[in-house]
């Protein structure tokens, strides 16, 4: 029971495909980045 | 004809890639041994049995681990994708293979066996003034030579496509293994050097002292490119292999070759960042290298982007709403996603803590800790090692003739997850105890009953509880190996190769003018090593004698 290759789910004139979920998604791993920075930056600072 | 041909991997090169995997996987075995016995010495409940030294075992653990397993994986997986996607190899450079495979195994048995006999308990990172036993810097020696037999096999078969192409854009799989293997020969040239020049003469007593400063610099000229040299291939996997298996086109050729040509250009120059509590390194040159370490951040993270974005686009195709609808839309129940997306969740607080660790002064908090430790088992020992388990569980019944039947990669995923829970307590407990100071290499000790020291005592029984549970993982992931080479069901497992959207741009042919990016990368490196190697040199305090310390 192959199905038909051929049938496209892509219909013509369809918007551009959206990449607000990968963006903020890059946007959340680089605010994990800076906090996680600061507070060893404040252990640093705190110690030395 | 031709593109039959080319969708699987030939048997004959199958079998070279085969014997690369089982030196790889016999690895896992040994260190993941070694390992387990490591977390229980160090909770303080264990001692080993007589004979053997902590140090002895924490050599072979890093050996096997580090050194071994990644360098035979990469070599055997570069080769599959190499023949997978630009035709078969020819005798000649299957031959070439063959070389190298043999001469790295005959390194790899000097090297094991002056570990063996408590002759090489140097760490593996062979620093000096710690000195071994001249066979086990020769054993290393080999291991280099054989990997630029298997890296040239890579080389020409690239060149022969290109010329059997009219040097058409290479394929994206082919052109990622060059960048690689380019990587590793030029960096790998460091630790030749340093091999042969400075510690074979002075471990065989021609030589009665050595330039401890010169060695460890060519040491991490060669071991940051070394941490690229396994991540590259994960993200081969994650560019252009993971797409396919969830049902996606690659998001954008050209953004996949640019961040493999930044990687190229940005990892060597850049080794510092290890010395940055040495001596004998003006801070001038080690402010340098940090700024061009923070430039891998930028295709580190167009890296991300391009990942969230296949998986985004996929999940919009699919019907998904919202911000994170996506997201419900991947294949969950495929292990030949769940692994190597657990590898790159991984990945952000790995690569949290290098930034943390590459930050100049701020490297004097975590320097020489247990935090280190707990690092490079995100990075290396769960990101880079989960994507090639993810990787293991198609291409090794793709080249043996069988398939990955639904028992198996429902016990896969369940190796994963293992893995997951196991590291994220052992590599926890590991950042939160370097934080309050704990030292790495040390095995299980009270510091004369310090208050400070008490403190890292729960930590240290933690990394035990998460390490046993690694263990298992690893006694799984044998267990499915073993299995898919040897008696899964025959049949047809596909090696998935992503293709890139229709709507992508035409990539730039500037990609592959190699002589503008090698120019580049020894620009680069003349730029940032040699003012301060010409100081280590003629600077250099009196050289040091061997010590052997255990
Ligand atoms: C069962 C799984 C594992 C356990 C329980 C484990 C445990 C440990 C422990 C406790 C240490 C530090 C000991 C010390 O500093 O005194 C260590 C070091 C190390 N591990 Fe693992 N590990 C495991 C898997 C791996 C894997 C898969 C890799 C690499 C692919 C790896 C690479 C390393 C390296 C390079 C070191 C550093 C050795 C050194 O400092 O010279 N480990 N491991
Ligand atoms: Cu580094």
């Amino acid at each position: 029971m192959a199905q038909p290759e051929t049938v496209k789910k892509q219909k013509k004139g369809e918007e551009e495909p959206s990449f607000k979920g990968a963006f903020v998604s890059v946007l959340i791993v680089g605010l994990f980045i800076i906090i996680t920075w600061f507070g060893v930056f404040i252990l640093f600072n705190y110690r030395f | 004809m031709k593109t039959a041909s080319r969708l699987k991997v030939d048997q004959r090169d199958a079998k070279l890639v085969m014997a690369h995997f089982y030196v790889a996987f016999i690895s896992l075995a040994i260190g993941g041994m070694a390992g387990l016995l490591q977390v229980l010495v160090r909770s303080g409940l264990f001692e080993l049995p007589a004979g053997i030294g902590y140090y002895q075992l924490l050599t072979l653990h890093g050996v096997v681990l580090a050194l071994v397993l990644t360098t035979y994986f990469i070599m055997g997986f570069q080769i599959a994708a190499v023949s997978r996607t630009s035709g078969t190899l020819t005798a000649v450079q299957r031959k070439l293979g063959w070389t190298g495979f043999i001469i790295m195994t005959i390194g790899t048995a000097m090297a094991a066996i002056m570990i063996l006999l408590n002759e090489a308990s140097v760490l593996y990172t062979f620093y000096a003034p710690l000195q071994a036993h001249a066979v086990f810097y020769l054993g290393l020696a080999f291991v280099i030579v054989g990997s630029w037999f298997g890296s040239a096999v890579i080389l020409l078969k690239y060149r022969q496509w290109r010329k059997e192409n009219n040097k058409a854009v290479s394929p994206l799989l082919t052109f990622m293994a060059v960048v690689n293997s380019i990587m590793w020969i030029v960096a790998t040239i460091g630790v030749a050097a340093t091999v042969l020049l400075q510690l074979l003469p002075w471990s065989l007593g021609l030589v009665e002292t050595i330039n401890v400063g010169v060695s460890r610099t060519l040491f991490w000229y060669f071991g940051h490119p070394l941490v690229y040299f396994w991540l590259l291939p994960a993200y081969m996997a994650w560019y252009v292999i993971i797409p396919k298996i969830i049902g996606a086109k690659i998001f954008s050729d050209s953004l996949a070759r640019f961040s493999f040509i930044l990687f190229l250009l940005f990892s060597i120059p850049v080794g510092f960042h290890h010395q940055l509590m040495e001596p004998g390194i003006d801070a001038t040159w080690k402010f340098l290298q940090v700024v061009l370490t923070f430039i891998v951040i930028i295709p580190s993270l167009m890296t991300a982007f391009s990942l969230f974005a296949t998986f985004e686009g996929y999940g919009r195709s699919q019907g998904a709403k919202g911000l994170f609808g996506w997201l419900k839309k991947l294949p969950w129940k495929d292990a030949r996603f769940v692994v190597p997306f657990i590898g790159m969740v991984a990945f952000i607080p790995g690569g949290a803590g290098g930034i943390i660790n590459a930050s100049n002064q701020m490297n004097q908090v975590v320097h020489n800790t247990i935090w280190v430790t707990g690092h490079f088992h995100l990075t290396v020992a769960t990101t880079v090692l989960l994507t090639f388990f993810g990787i293991s569980y198609w291409l090794v019944p793709h080249l043996t003739g069988r398939i990955l039947t639904k028992e198996m990669n429902n016990l896969a995923i369940t190796q994963g997850v293992l893995w997951f829970v196991g590291m994220t307590i052992m590599s926890g407990a590991m950042h939160a105890a370097g934080l309050l100071g704990a030292p790495r290499r040390s095995s299980f000790s009270e510091y004369g009953g310090s208050s400070v020291a008490a403190d890292w005592i729960p930590y240290q029984v933690a990394q035990g509880i998460g390490g046993s549970i690694l263990f298992l993982s690893i006694i799984l992931m044998l267990y499915i190996f073993i299995n898919l080479a040897f008696f899964s069901p025959k049949g047809e497992q596909d090696f998935p190769v992503g293709e890139a959207g229709h709507e992508a741009e035409k990539t730039p042919k500037v990609f592959e003018n190699w002589k503008i990016w090698i120019g580049i990368t020894v620009a680069l490196i003349l730029f940032a090593y040699t003012i301060p190697f010409i100081d280590l040199i003629q600077n250099a305090p009196p050289g040091s004698k061997g010590y052997k310390l255990w």
